[in-house]
């Protein structure tokens, strides 16, 4: 497999009244063609900025600092803007968290979706439009042409995030980005989503970032998982190696926080104590560190880098922690997961 | 091509009963407010005199009529005469045509400038929206008929001095006409004083709206900024910017009157409501008619102008939509 998309060292900050807010701090993955790699963390642990950055999507206040992002070779941050339209839905396409509000409900759903086809395609209104039908019937959702004369509101969320992903899929991209697509969605048609985007991905060789804080997901789709804390990458691995082997304690945290099967949502990740930390200084230890059971000296006077695990059982296997959790006994009730 | 299984089963039939388009919802809604259908009967009936006035006079607004000075109002002369023997109900129907003719031209050039630099602002952001929010807070911080006052005093006289060199140039007679001189400056004064409203609503949406989703997405789909604004910030900019309008040409009409009766609007012998007002009050314990017609039209505008306008607001309200 060749390498599609090649990020390296990515940071990324927001300017705020007193100083930064430091959102994405040195990260760095890779994704081969047609690979669907998972993205998890807590709220607020960069993910969506890491990805927002990507294409340059940030808002005002955010500036790139550093890095590269590499796809096919080609570094997008030294795109100029009309290049990075060109990327931006013709090789990266992404769809967002929320569905009820990311079609505009001024416009019918026909109109919107030939746009990026008149766009980056150059159809006509008549070859956009018959297309877009067809590409409704792709992701599900019957009666394509007289669904496109209608607007968002007479779609129910589940609907528009179909529409969503049938617009951002439409210039057949090279990468489609999916920050949390379901999280906004009831759990039955959570799993559609998933169904769907497994099954147009598997069709057309789309390699997939899939960002969720549910690790319940990404057994399912993943084929890699990057761990997120604080702005950077924590411990990063093929999808295996993570569930059977998991070398840091904030993924270990995360699983044990695992929802039941049966769904119950609202108990995912409420056994770690605390919340993410605020970004308003890099740290010069590990900021995992207040909320981690394994904390030793070391880890409130550095930072761990993000290293290969000890004895992998795949090479692609790395984590940022001081501590081989695998050799420290935790105490009754002091595991990960239970504090 | 479509596979079996990822069949969905959420809800397909939600809204099927409303297929129907956004602006029609919100045109229904406006139908069925009372004061808003009253409102526009009025403004509809002004148009309407505005454009057919001259041909349902019953005499020239400049017919003067010597043998029937201030007369009373009679079948002839249905609201009387004035001091100069002309019709006044003639001269109100032709006010009518002053007080559109300034209110769309002078909406006309607020919104466009007020489009303009509200989207600059709202889009561009940093020094642009700094000078932008400190014009507009300039030129609203100045009263309207001060404002008004101060161009008819500075502009009007080389203006005039202007048109009568074009005139010597040219023989062209167009520039003998000085009453264009008036409605420039009248036009001027009004663009001047509404253009910041304009220019704020748009700013105010721009921001509200670029921080949507739709937005976010449209960019994620690569959509060119231009394209961005026309077809998903102006379009929903546009509920809120069409209730300003309907105050804005209610308010353009007041203050129209406002500037004749102050003697810096548009001067005779083209009949302005203002004006009328103006030339009435004098007289209003002994012919108060004279007042009472162009005082009872121009009441009746401003009111149905904001009946309108607020008919207008819940009709288009968003957060109706239900999206
Ligand atoms: N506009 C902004 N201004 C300041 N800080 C921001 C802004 N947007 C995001 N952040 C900060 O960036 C960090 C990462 O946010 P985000 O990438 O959205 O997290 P995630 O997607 O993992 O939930 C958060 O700590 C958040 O406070
Ligand atoms: S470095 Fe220390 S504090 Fe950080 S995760 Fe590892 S053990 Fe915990
Ligand atoms: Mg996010």
């Amino acid at each position: 497999m060749s390498v599609l998309l090649d990020v390296q060292d990515l940071q990324t900050r927001f300017q705020v009244r007193k100083g930064y807010v430091y959102a994405v701090n040195g990260v760095s993955f890779q994704l081969d063609q047609g690979d669907t790699l998972a993205v998890v963390g807590e709220s607020g642990c960069g993910k969506s900025v890491t990805m927002l950055s990507l294409v340059r999507l940030l808002p005002p206040a955010a500036s790139i600092e550093n890095g590269q992002v590499l796809l096919r070779g080609e570094d997008l941050l030294q795109l100029n803007l009309r290049q990075l339209r060109d990327v931006r839905g013709g090789e990266i396409g992404m769809i967002f968290q929320d569905p009820m509000t990311s079609l505009n409900p001024f416009i019918n759903i026909g109109t919107q979706m030939a746009e990026p086809l008149i766009y980056h395609r150059g159809m006509s209104k008549s070859e956009a439009l018959a297309r877009s039908a067809e590409l409704l019937g792709m992701v599900g959702i019957p009666d394509g042409e007289a669904r496109l004369r209608e607007y968002p509101h007479q779609f129910s969320g589940g609907m528009r995030q179909r529409v969503m992903i049938a617009m951002s899929m439409s210039c057949e991209p090279a990468v489609l980005i999916a920050d949390e697509p379901t999280t906004a969605l009831d759990v039955t048609i959570q799993a559609q989503i998933v169904e769907l985007v497994k099954e147009l991905r598997d069709r057309s060789g789309v390699a997939v970032i899939w960002i969720t804080h549910d690790l319940s997901v990404v057994a399912g789709i993943a084929d890699r998982v990057i761990v997120m804390y604080a702005g950077y990458i924590v411990e990063e691995a093929p999808v295996d190696a993570l569930f059977e082997d998991p070398r840091h304690p904030y993924t270990v945290g995360l699983m044990g926080a695992l929802p039941s099967l049966a769904g119950e949502t609202g108990t995912r990740l409420t056994t770690i104590g605390g919340s993410p930390p605020d970004l308003v200084d890099l740290p010069d230890f590990c900021p995992f560190h207040p909320r981690c059971p394994y904390a030793i000296d070391r880890c409130r006077k550095e930072n761990p880098m993000l290293e290969p695990v000890i004895d992998a059982s795949d090479g692609g296997h790395r984590a940022a922690c001081w501590v081989d959790i695998r050799e420290v006994e935790l105490e009754a009730g002091a595991a990960a997961g239970s504090v | 091509m479509t596979t079996q299984e990822i069949t969905p089963t959420d809800d397909f039939g939600i809204a099927e009963a409303s297929r129907t388009n956004l602006w029609k919802d919100a045109f229904a809604r406006l139908a069925a407010n009372k004061l808003a259908v009253i409102g526009i009967i009025p403004i509809v009936l002004l148009f309407f005199i505005a454009i057919f006035g001259p041909y349902l006079t019953p005499y020239d607004f400049l017919a003067q009529d010597f043998t029937a000075r201030l007369a009373a109002p009679s079948s002839e002369h249905w609201l009387g005469t004035d001091e100069l023997g002309r019709d006044v109900f003639s001269r109100i129907l032709y006010g009518a045509r002053t007080a559109v003719a300034v209110g769309l031209v002078s909406t006309a050039i607020s919104l466009i400038v007020g489009l303009i630099m509200g989207s600059l602002a709202g889009y561009l952001g940093g020094r642009v929206d700094m000078l932008v929010v400190w014009l507009t807070d300039m030129t609203r911080s100045m009263p309207a008929l001060l404002l008004a006052i101060v161009i008819n005093l500075t502009l009007k006289v080389p203006l005039e001095a202007w048109m009568e060199q074009m005139y010597l140039a040219t023989k062209n007679g167009f520039f003998r006409q000085t009453m264009w001189v008036d409605l420039v400056l009248v036009f001027g004064a009004l663009a001047l004083i509404q253009w910041p409203g304009y220019a704020r609503l748009i700013r105010g949406q721009i921001l509200s709206i670029r921080s949507r989703n739709y937005v976010l997405a449209a960019r994620a789909l690569g959509m060119p900024t231009g394209r961005i604004l026309t077809r998903y910030v102006i379009p929903n900019a546009m509920g809120p910017l069409i209730v300003a309008v309907s105050a804005g040409l209610g308010g353009a009409m007041v203050l129209e009157s406002a500037f004749s009766f102050l003697g810096v609007g548009v001067q005779l012998p083209i009949p302005s409501w203002g004006k009328m007002i103006s030339d009435g009050l004098r007289m209003w314990q002994t012919h108060p008619y004279l007042l009472a017609g162009p005082a009872v039209m121009m009441a009746i505008i401003t009111v149905s102008f904001a009946w309108l306008g607020d008919g207008l607001n819940d009709a288009l309200n968003p957060r109706q939509w239900g999206g």
